[in-house]
C-alpha cells in the first residue's frame, strides 16, 4: 500500500510542477539555512575533553587588584595566573597530573641553508601536558622532571614538523635549533588539534595546536615571555628588577590544569588551595575576599564564551526561518490538497477509510519532505563553504558537516515536511465525499 | 467600494489559508526588522575611520635567530634601507601592528602615586615616523624628537617624558580640552609623562573593544625578542613594495623570520565576524523575503483558480477589470495588513529578549515601520501579477460551464 501512495504522491508532485517545487525549494532552503547555523554551533560547541570531563579541572585564582574586580572574565576572576602562584601549586602532590603552561613562539633554523628559517608556535608546560590532556604519541615520550624545575633543552615536536624537519622518521634523539640553542628531541606526538582548543582558549579557540613543546624549567634560561594573553594590575612595587621582577609580579600569563580523580582527592586539593591563598593572605597578596574556582573542561568552554552571543543569534534566526518555510509549504499544501478534495472525496465513496485518505496525504508530504531534505543538505554544505569563505581560514574545520549533522539535516527535513503536512491531509481527510459526488 | 464585506466572508471561508500568510508575513517582519538593526549597527562599526592610511600600509614582524641580537642596530639599518626605497613614503618601528587584535594596554593617571581613578588606553612604543607613517593628522601640539627616542632592554624599567595621544583619549583625561601640555602617570609612579601633542584618530589595536580609539603614543624602542614595523607605500605601490621588501629584509640580515602582512588583510581580519554577520543575514533576509513573496503567488493563483466562476459571473454582471484586480489587492493587503501588525508585535518583543540575552543592538520604531513597509509592498506585488490575470477571466466562463 505504502509503495502504491508512493507512486500516487509521485504523479501528484508532477502534475502541478510549479506548486511542487516552491513546497522543495521552501523545505530545503529552511533545512539548508538551519542546517548551516546548526552545524557551526553544534561543531563550535564540542568538548574535545569529554572523556575526562570528571577528573580535570583548570585552576582559577583570585590574585587581582584589591581595588576592583578582574573584569575581563567573565566569573570576575583571572582565566590565568600568576608565575609565583603556578610554581607553588605545581608543588602540590595531590592531584594525578598537573599542567602549568602558555604560549610562545621559536625561530627554528635548519643545517640546510635552503631553507629560510621560521617561526614555530610553542607551548611551554610541564611534562604531564600529553598525558593529562591524552596526546597521543608516535616516537617516544615526554621530558624527565627536573626538566619542569631546572634548565633541559628537550623538545617534544609535533608530526608536521617532525615530517618538515626529520622526513616523518624517528627523530628522538636528535636535535633541533630552536632561537639558536640546540635542543634534543624526546619525544614526537601523533596528530591532535582539537577544535574548540579547549586547552588554552585565551586567544583564538579555533586555532590550530602547537608544533613544538617545550619544557618549563627554561623561563629564567631562556628569558622566556608569554605569547599569549599577559594580563597586570598597578600592584605594589616589589623592588625585583628585570626577568625575576616579571616571574615575581601580579600579572597572569599562565594557564593551570589538574587532574583529580576522585571526590575525596578534589577535596583535599580544594583545602590546600584554601590553605595557600590563606598564607599568601598573611604576606600581604590575596587581598580580595577567598575566592577560587574549579572548572571542568565542559564549564571552561562555557565560562570562556566560545560559542558566541552571535552564533546563537544566528541559529534561532535560522530556526525561525526554518518555521517561515513550513508555514510557507503548509499554506501551499492546504491549497494543493483542496484541489484535489473531489479526488479524495471519490475515493471515500468508494470505500477509503479517512485514516487511508490521511496516511496518503502524509506521505505525498514526506516525499516533499525527503527531496526538500536532500536538497538542503545539498544547501547546507554550500552554506558552509560560504561561511569558510567569509571567515577567512578561521573556522575551516568548524564549518563542515560530520555524519550526524547530515542525518540531522535529513531528519529535519522530514520532521518539517510532516509538521507542513499534517493539518492539510487532516482537513482532506474530514472531507465530506457526499457534497464532491452532487458536484460531479 | 471595497466591497469590503463579501470579501470577509470569504476570507472567514479560507482563514486557515489567510493566517498561514499572515503568520508568515508577521514572523518574516520579526526576524527581517531585527535582523536590519544588526546588519546596520554591524556595517556603522565596520565603516569607522581608522584614521590611518589602511590601504598602503604594510606591517611586517621580525624575530632574529641568535640570542644575543643587537636590536637597536638592525632596527635603525632596517629603517634606513626601506626609507631609501622609491616608492616608500615613510617607515617606522612599533611595538605591535594597529587593527591586528594583537595589543597592549595601560591604565593612565591624572596624579602621581595614585592607586585608583585610571584612565585605560590602548599603548604604542613607536618612534618620530609614525605620523607620516600612519597618514594620520596631528591636530595640536608637535610630533617626537629623535632626541626624545629612548632605547631599552626589555628588563630595564622604561618610561618615555614625553607622549602624543589621540583626541578621544585627550577628551576623556581632560573634558576642559586642554589636554595639551598636561601631564600623566603610572600608577603608583611619580614620573610625569607630557601631552605633546594630539592626533585626530587612531582605531588602536581592537576596533571591537568598548573603548577603541583611546591610544598614546611613546617614543620607545624596547628591545624584546621581536620588532615590527609599519612602511607606508605610495597609492598603488604596495603589492609591488611588498614583494620587494621581503627579500631586501632577508638579504641585509638572514639570521632571523620575516612576516610580512598588509594592514588591510588585518583589518578584515578584524573585522570578520561583523562582515559574516552581515553578509549572513542579508542572505537571510532576501531568502525569506523571496520565499514569503512566492507563497502569497502561489496562494493567491489557487484563489483565483477556485473562483474563476463567480469572477465571471461578476465579470459578466458587470464588473470592470479594474474591479476584479483590485478586489484581490485589497483582499492581500488585509491579510498582510493583519499580519504586519502581528510581526510589529512579535518584532518588539524579538528585540528586548535580543537586546538583554544577546547583547544586540535596538530595534527602532522607524527601522521597524520601513521594514514593514516594504514587506507590504512586496506582498502586494507578489498579488498583483495573479490579480491582473484574475481580471482577464472573460464573462463567458461564467454562462459556458453552469
Amino acid at each position: 500500500m505504502i509503495g502504491y501512495y508512493i507512486s500516487l504522491a509521485m504523479r501528484s508532485l508532477r502534475g502541478t510542477p510549479i506548486l511542487s517545487a516552491l513546497m522543495i525549494a521552501a523545505i530545503a532552503v529552511g533545512v539548508g539555512t538551519s542546517m548551516t547555523s546548526l552545524t557551526l554551533n553544534y561543531m563550535m560547541s564540542q568538548n574535545a575533553l569529554a572523556h575526562k570531563d570528571d577528573v580535570l579541572y583548570a585552576v582559577q585564582l583570585d590574585s587581582w587588584d584589591p581595588n576592583q574586580a578582574y573584569s575581563r572574565s567573565h566569573n570576575e576572576i583571572p582565566y590565568q595566573l600568576t608565575y609565583q602562584d603556578a610554581t607553588a601549586l605545581l608543588r602540590s602532590d595531590i592531584p594525578t597530573r598537573q599542567v602549568a603552561m602558555h604560549r610562545f613562539g621559536f625561530t627554528v633554523t635548519m643545517e640546510d641553508a635552503e631553507v629560510r628559517p621560521f617561526t614555530a608556535e610553542t607551548r611551554v608546560t610541564t611534562r604531564d601536558f600529553f598525558a593529562l590532556f591524552d596526546v597521543p604519541m608516535l616516537y617516544g615520550n615526554t621530558w624527565s622532571k627536573e626538566a619542569d624545575t631546572t634548565p633541559v633543552q628537550a623538545v617534544v615536536l609535533s608530526k608536521a614538523i617532525n615530517e618538515k624537519l626529520f622526513g616523518g622518521e624517528n627523530s628522538v634523539g636528535k636535535t633541533v635549533t630552536l632561537n639558536g640553542e640546540p635542543f634534543t628531541v624526546t619525544g614526537v606526538i601523533d596528530y591532535w588539534n582539537p577544535s574548540p582548543k579547549v586547552y588554552d582558549l585565551n586567544n583564538n579557540p579555533f586555532s590550530d595546536s602547537e608544533e613544538i613543546y617545550i619544557p618549563f624549567g627554561l623561563h629564567r634560561k631562556l628569558e622566556i615571555y608569554s605569547w599569549g594573553n599577559n594580563n597586570g594590575w598597578n600592584s605594589p612595587d616589589t623592588g625585583i628588577e628585570g626577568y625575576e621582577g616579571h616571574l615575581q609580579s601580579e600579572s597572569v600569563w599562565l594557564q593551570f590544569w589538574v587532574e583529580l580523580d576522585n571526590e575525596a582527592q578534589k577535596e583535599k586539593y580544594e583545602e590546600f588551595l584554601t590553605g595557600y591563598i590563606r598564607q599568601q593572605k598573611e604576606q600581604g597578596r590575596f587581598q580580595r575576599p577567598l575566592k577560587f574556582v574549579l572548572n571542568k573542561p565542559s564549564e571552561w568552554l562555557v565560562l570562556n564564551q566560545v560559542l558566541k552571543d552571535d552564533d546563537r543569534v544566528l541559529a534561532w534566526g535560522s530556526l525561525a526561518f526554518l518555521l517561515v518555510c513550513v508555514l510557507n509549504a503548509v499554506a501551499l499544501l492546504l491549497a494543493k490538497f483542496l484541489r484535489k478534495a473531489p479526488e479524495a472525496g471519490v475515493r471515500r465513496a468508494l470505500g477509503a477509510s479517512r485514516k487511508a485518505i490521511f496516511t496518503q496525504h502524509l506521505i505525498e508530504s514526506s516525499c516533499i519532505g525527503v527531496l526538500g531534505g536532500l536538497l538542503g543538505i545539498a544547501l547546507a554544505l554550500l552554506g558552509l563553504g560560504g561561511v569558510r569563505i567569509l571567515a577567512m581560514g578561521n573556522i575551516d574545520r568548524i564549518a563542515s558537516m560530520d555524519w550526524i549533522m547530515m542525518m540531522a539535516a535529513v531528519g529535519l527535513a522530514i520532521l518539517a515536511s510532516l509538521l507542513a503536512g499534517l493539518y492539510p491531509a487532516w482537513r482532506i481527510s474530514r472531507t465530506n465525499p457526499s457534497v464532491y459526488l452532487k458536484t460531479q | 467600494m471595497f466591497e469590503l464585506k463579501p470579501m470577509l466572508s470569504a476570507l472567514w471561508r479560507n482563514k486557515v489559508s489567510a493566517l498561514l500568510i499572515a503568520l508568515q508575513l508577521a514572523l518574516t517582519l520579526a526576524i527581517v526588522s531585527n535582523a536590519t538593526a544588526i546588519v546596520k549597527e554591524r556595517m556603522e562599526k565596520v565603516a569607522r575611520p581608522t584614521g590611518m592610511d589602511v590601504e598602503n600600509i604594510i606591517a611586517i614582524t621580525f624575530m632574529p635567530v641568535p640570542q644575543d641580537y643587537d636590536m637597536a642596530g638592525a632596527v635603525t639599518a632596517d629603517l634606513d634601507m626601506m626609507r631609501s626605497m622609491s616608492g616608500v613614503v615613510d617607515a617606522s618601528v612599533t611595538n605591535q601592528v594597529p587593527v591586528s587584535g594583537s595589543g597592549s594596554a595601560s591604565g593612565y593617571y591624572l596624579e602621581p602615586n595614585a592607586q585608583i581613578g585610571d584612565i585605560d588606553s590602548n599603548y604604542y612604543q613607536t618612534d618620530p615616523h609614525f605620523i607620516n607613517t600612519l597618514g594620520i593628522k596631528l591636530i595640536a601640539g608637535r610630533n617626537f624628537k629623535p632626541e626624545e627616542m629612548g632605547v631599552f632592554g626589555s628588563h630595564e624599567n622604561y618610561q618615555s617624558n614625553v607622549i602624543i595621544v589621540t583626541r578621544q583619549f585627550a577628551d576623556e583625561a581632560f573634558p576642559e580640552g586642554n589636554a595639551l601640555g598636561k601631564f600623566l602617570y603610572y600608577g603608583n609612579d611619580d614620573k610625569p609623562m607630557e601631552i605633546i601633542g594630539i592626533v585626530e584618530r587612531h582605531l588602536g589595536a581592537w576596533p571591537s573593544w568598548t573603548l577603541a580609539g583611546n591610544v598614546v603614543f611613546h617614543p620607545l624602542l624596547i628591545e624584546g625578542n621581536h620588532k615590527r614595523y609599519l612602511v607606508r607605500t605610495e597609492p598603488g605601490q604596495r603589492d609591488a613594495i611588498f614583494k620587494q621588501l621581503e627579500d631586501k629584509l632577508a638579504e641585509r640580515d638572514p639570521q632571523r623570520v620575516i612576516h610580512l602582512e598588509t594592514l588591510s588583510e588585518n583589518l578584515a581580519r578584524t573585522y570578520v565576524g561583523d562582515n559574516l554577520m552581515v553578509k549572513v543575514l542579508a542572505t537571510v533576509m532576501t531568502l525569506l523575503t523571496f520565499i514569503v513573496a512566492l507563497g502569497i503567488v502561489g496562494l493567491t493563483i489557487f484563489w483565483i483558480n477556485q473562483r474563476t466562476k463567480q469572477i465571471g459571473i461578476r465579470r459578466a454582471l458587470g464588473a470592470t477589470r479594474t474591479n476584479i484586480s483590485r478586489y484581490f489587492l485589497v483582499e492581500n493587503a488585509l491579510i498582510a495588513g493583519t499580519g504586519l501588525v502581528m510581526g510589529t508585535a512579535s518584532a518588539l518583543i524579538i528585540n528586548r529578549l535580543m537586546v538583554s540575552e544577546f547583547s544586540q543592538p535596538v530595534l527602532t520604531l522607524p527601522m521597524l515601520a520601513v521594514c514593514a513597509v516594504i514587506l507590504l509592498a512586496v506582498s502586494l506585488a507578489a498579488a498583483l501579477v495573479p490579480a491582473m490575470r484574475a481580471a482577464n477571466i472573460s464573462p463567458a466562463t461564467a454562462t459556458r460551464s453552469v
